[in-house]
């Protein structure tokens, strides 16, 4: 009997279990909190703390190559580039593009957000980070958690459970990071501005533009086809009005079952021996520090091109750059709103809000082909 | 580990400079095509409303 207890216990994972797994699980229930308890991110956050919680349990090998049930989902689903880019077709048949073909000059506010990316990409290289791991943390300012995963997993697949925790943290932060940012870098009375009623945009003006967005960006920067075909063809399936079955499919259906398998095996990349090192603390700063920058470029930039506008654009819609939809775009209402009562910026800060998505989707590509 | 700045400023300037071309393209062809389409639009409706004072 004793020993038959014995050897229960010395082949059960629990006399394995190291600091670090502890370290690790408390990460887990931190996550586990932020979830359930404070509804950031939840979807991604928790198969993410379920995935850091199991993969630190000893013995378990659910990451061991060629055996482990998550190691196939990771292999399968991310190192295969197989997950991003089904999460744009599903981001794609919910996104409306409307409010940026009614005004496209706020392309140039997404592009404008970008700048803080590339800002980052030299701070991080100062930290000590080489290249392709300052690519990877940089892409966090784009808040575009997909992207962040797609271009990590290209670049430093080590770093992937950092730079993407990161970055859904962040983005599940926005209404906390940046509101400051926007009183600092804009005034009272700029922060008052209404804009004008956007235009009306016809059916076959949204039927139009993801194919002649498809086309351009794929035919400029070859290394963003993967995601941005991806979105654009879930958008087509949107606008065109024609296939509904596969709209609900990529937006519910397809979007749900593939962030489980994004989640989980995200998570499963956090193990004590990868995760518990000074450098994904520094990792969480840049990551912050690119978001913050992000949202500084985005505003600059709609405060210079209100120098060359007739009808002024309210600054605060450049914060919207940044992407994190639609995160960013209900924040810069809040802040328009609190500053004047009779300003509904929700719609026009949709337009760079989207264009944020592609601009990070460019940049992205654009770090792919130089450091790829 | 040395770094090779020439290449961090290869990748930050070339980066900026792409991503602005990019999305200054994609605005101009948006703003062409939607234009197009409205003119296309508005001629389509004209020519209905005529055949409907013809008839």
């Amino acid at each position: 009997m004793f020993d038959i207890l014995k050897e229960l216990i010395f082949s059960s994972g629990a006399v394995s279990l190291t600091g670090g797994n502890l370290v690790m699980w408390l990460v887990a229930f931190v996550l586990f909190y932020l979830a359930i308890k404070k509804q950031y991110e939840p979807l991604l956050l928790l198969p993410i703390a379920f995935g850091i919680l199991v993969v630190n349990l000893p013995l378990t090998f659910l990451m061991e190559p060629e055996h482990g049930l998550i190691w196939f989902f990771y292999h399968y689903g991310i190192e295969f580039d197989i997950i991003p880019p089904l999460i744009f077709l599903g981001l794609g048949a919910m996104i409306d593009f409307g409010p940026l073909i009614a005004n496209p000059k706020t392309l140039l506010l997404g592009a404008g957000a970008q700048a803080g990316l590339y800002v980052t990409f030299f701070a991080a290289i100062l930290f000590g980070f080489d290249l392709q791991e300052a690519g990877s943390i940089a892409i966090i300012g784009g808040a575009d958690g997909p992207t962040t995963i797609y271009l990590t997993s290209k670049l430093a697949p080590h770093l992937l459970g950092a730079t993407a925790v990161s970055a859904y943290a962040y983005m599940a932060l926005v209404p906390i990071i940046q509101p400051p940012m926007m009183k600092l870098l804009t005034t009272e009375h700029e922060r008052k501005i209404v804009m004008t009623k956007l235009r009306p945009v016809s059916r076959l003006q949204k039927v139009c533009f993801p194919i002649v967005t498809a086309m351009t960006i794929m035919l400029v920067v070859p290394p963003a086809a993967p995601l941005i075909s991806m979105l654009m063809l879930g958008n087509l399936f949107k606008e065109s009005g024609v296939v509904e079955r596969l709209t609900n499919a990529s937006a519910n259906e397809l979007m749900n079952i593939v962030t489980i398998f994004l989640g989980l095996s995200i998570g499963a990349t956090m193990t004590a021996t990868t995760f518990l090192n000074p450098k994904v603390l520094f990792i969480f700063f840049l990551g912050l520090f690119a978001f913050v920058v992000s949202t500084g470029a985005g505003l600059l930039m709609a405060k210079l091109m209100n120098l060359f506008l007739k009808d002024k654009i309210n600054p605060l819609i450049g914060a919207a750059g940044v992407s994190a939809v639609p995160m960013a775009a209900r924040c810069v209402h809040k802040v328009g709103s609190e500053a004047n009562r009779r300003n509904y910026l929700l719609m026009h800060a949709m337009g760079p809000n989207v264009a944020g998505v592609i601009g990070t989707v460019v940049a992205a590509a654009i770090l792919l082909k130089n450091l790829g | 580990m040395e770094t090779n700045w020439s290449k961090v400023i290869e990748v930050f300037s070339s980066g900026i400079i792409g991503v602005f071309l990019v999305m200054v393209l994609l605005q101009i062809l948006t703003q062409l095509s939607t234009r197009v389409i409205d003119l296309v639009e508005s001629w389509g409706k004209d020519e209905s409303s005529e055949s409907e004072v013809k008839k």
